[in-house]
């Protein structure tokens, strides 16, 4: 993927493009606001890392225009102000996420994985996860190529669990995409889906954590080995 | 001069004009209501003076006083006085009376003498004696018309009297009365925060104290200005260390991530580890300048059940890195606030929970209501805190002796500032099954 970083802190953005780089993409670096509105308009960038205080023109003001071109590029907003204004208005002006200074790398590369993962899923059919894989259109999953049988309502929980990778979902956010209309359906109903997907998706080293009292979180696929 | 009592400095500058008032009104009332005094007097000697008349006899130039001694007795009783008399012949030949009352040398019918020592008025009566008239003298002494004029003289001067003590009266209670705004007004500031540095109401004080006020409210201002800016100055250099801590931080775990000597490892391990404590401890410091009095505050209506829904993810990230169990039991927690410092005491308390556990403890965020108070509270069942240490760990940079990690000693500081700004309750105790330890907050209703 190619990944466009703004930040004019020039130890973090040379940090932050060595991890990126790592993780196999292909990063460029600019430090200037007007740069990467000019960049975006010419080149496919699949993800702007956005730094909020540029010198002249802002982040606020690169994001603006962002937005206004044809093509929406998702955007990763950084910032070392931390005001609740800030934040809604970085979303308000369509920042995909926000994430605060200092944050620990494996973090970012995380939420940068969702984001790309979020904008491929986005008209494109099919969500993977580590040897798990969804075909949104056919409706077939397949777990290390094979084919995974799943319940209706089993593959409409994973669908939620998948959209929002290492971020908690409540079992109320779950009912509410997996209930039909009219449907009642008891958070006890969603721990029995939630435990047959665990059984069949454990033994792959996929792992759906149960955070008490609120919800699920699908977990980062790691590797076993390491 | 300063004035040290204001009612001191009214009651001097009041009363001598006050005086000299009372004085001229006691002459400006004697000396024309004196004057028919006077002629009232002097008609009852003229009547005696004809009466006296009366009795003269002539008979060819040859004139006769002829007085009873009865009637003379009586003439000359008075309580009061001493009354003289002298006729004349019509030449001025003394016929009968009182030698020691002087022949008049003018032609006035009423004026003052002196009798034997004594201050006399005297009144001059022509009495018709055989075709001619001759003259009787009539003297009194002055003692009733001295009294007279005295009771008039007072009796003039008491309502002055009166008005003059109303008039020191109403300007002790006066001052008392008109000051009491002020005093009101002492009472309000002696009553406020520290922390609240909003102007005075100027619509609520009285006229004459408004330049006070708005003198005060200038100073109010300058106040919470000077505060706003060591607020901002703190707040920009957290701000400011956010950017390089992010970088450090970055390139230590890249270097980590490098193949590297194991001896350079541990180092780097040491470097990595005091980065996140430093970028902590900032934004700890922004928190604990946010919280302080005089920082500029958003109150707004916040649920502390979205607060901490908003949290979760990242709570449970730390929570998963030390192998701790973090749990929710949440129930709508309204409260009024600013939700940014409403999530920063929560993330304290979580984060010290977590910090404390040992692997494969459990931490437990609940809010709700007890009793028609809203409450947010965190459990863990770590080491806890000793009932002796719960007082001292509330201290900016305290920690327990012996306590293992790296905390600042920060955090229940900040959580307390941001706890005693909302008017909420903080509590220490253990946790369930006399283990652990127990934060909670509990907000006052409304």
């Amino acid at each position: 993927m190619r990944l466009l970083i703004v930040e004019d802190d020039a130890p973090l953005a040379s940090g932050l493009s060595r991890i990126l780089e790592a993780e196999g993409h292909a990063v460029d670096v600019t430090e200037r606001g007007e740069d990467a509105v000019l960049a975006a308009s010419q080149e496919h960038f699949d993800l702007v890392i956005l730094d909020i205080g540029l010198p002249r023109m802002d982040g606020f003001e690169v994001l603006r225009r962002l937005r206004a071109a044809e093509k929406p590029i998702p955007v990763l907003v950084l910032t070392a102000r931390d005001a609740t204004e800030d934040k809604v208005r970085g979303l308000d002006l369509g920042a995909d996420d926000y994430m605060v200074k200092p944050f620990a790398m494996p973090e970012l590369t995380a939420r940068v994985r969702a984001l790309l993962r979020r904008s491929q899923a986005h008209g494109g059919p099919r969500i993977v996860h580590g040897p798990l894989a969804l075909d949104t259109v056919a409706r077939r999953a397949y777990l290390r190529n094979e084919p995974l049988e799943l319940a209706a309502r089993e593959w409409a929980v994973l669908e939620v669990l998948l959209a929002k990778v290492e971020k908690i979902v409540s079992k109320e956010a779950i009912i509410q995409a997996v209930a039909g209309w009219g449907e009642d359906l008891s958070p006890n109903a969603i721990e029995v889906y939630v435990s047959r997907l665990r059984s069949k998706l454990e033994p792959a080293g996929i792992k759906i954590r149960t955070v008490r009292g609120f919800g699920y979180m699908l977990e980062e696929f790691k590797i076993a080995a390491h | 001069m300063p004035a040290r009592s204001l009612r001191a400095h009214l009651l001097r500058m009041l009363l001598p004009p006050i005086a000299a008032l009372l004085a001229l009104g006691a002459v400006v009332a004697y000396y024309p209501s004196s004057e028919p005094t006077t002629e009232a007097y002097d008609t009852a000697l003229v009547d005696i003076g004809i009466a006296l008349g009366a009795h003269i006899q002539s008979a060819s130039n040859e004139y006769r006083f002829e007085l009873p001694a009865a009637v003379e007795q009586l003439l000359r009783t008075d309580r009061h006085d001493l009354i003289f008399f002298r006729v004349l012949s019509p030449i001025g030949v003394h016929i009968a009376g009182d030698l020691a009352l002087p022949v008049p040398n003018s032609e006035r019918q009423a004026y003052d003498g002196v009798v034997d020592g004594h201050k006399v008025r005297v009144v001059t009566v022509e009495a018709p004696c055989g075709g001619a008239s001759c003259t009787v003298l009539v003297a009194e002494t002055t003692n009733k018309r001295a009294r007279a004029a005295r009771e008039f003289l007072l009796t003039s001067m008491l309502p002055g009297l009166l008005i003059a003590l109303a008039t020191l009266l109403i300007v002790w209670f006066g001052v008392k009365r008109g000051l009491w705004p002020l005093t009101r007004l002492s009472e309000e500031l002696k009553a406020r925060s520290p922390r609240d540095l909003r102007p005075i109401d100027a619509a609520a004080v009285p006229e004459e104290t408004r330049a006070l006020v708005s003198a005060l409210n200038g100073l109010l201002d300058e106040l919470a200005h000077a505060a706003r800016n060591q607020q901002r100055f703190l707040a920009n250099a957290a701000h400011q260390l956010r950017t390089p801590l992010a970088g450090l931080q970055a390139h230590t775990e890249l270097a980590l991530a490098e193949p590297i000597p194991e001896s350079c490892r541990v180092h780097l391990e040491q470097v990595h580890q005091a980065t996140i404590r430093t970028a902590r401890l900032a934004n700890q410091l922004l928190a604990l300048a946010r919280a302080e009095p005089g920082a500029r505050g958003e109150s707004s209506d916040v649920n502390l059940r979205s607060v901490v829904e908003g949290e979760a993810d990242s709570w449970v990230h730390q929570a998963l890195a030390r192998d701790v169990d973090l749990g929710f039991e949440l129930e709508p927690a309204p409260v009024k606030g600013d939700a940014m410092l409403l999530r920063e005491a929560l993330a304290n308390l979580v984060h010290n929970a977590i910090e404390y556990s040992s692997s494969g403890g459990h931490v437990t965020v609940r809010t709700g209501q007890r009793g028609g108070e809203s409450f947010a509270e965190v459990e863990d069942d770590g080491p806890g805190i000793a009932p002796q240490e719960r007082e001292r760990v509330l201290e900016r940079f305290y920690r327990v002796p012996g306590t293992p990690g790296t905390g600042s000693g920060l955090g229940l500081a900040i959580v307390r500032e941001i706890a005693g700004r909302h008017g909420a309750r903080m509590e220490l105790g253990e946790g369930a099954g006399a283990r652990g330890c127990r934060v909670a907050l509990t907000f006052p209703h409304g």
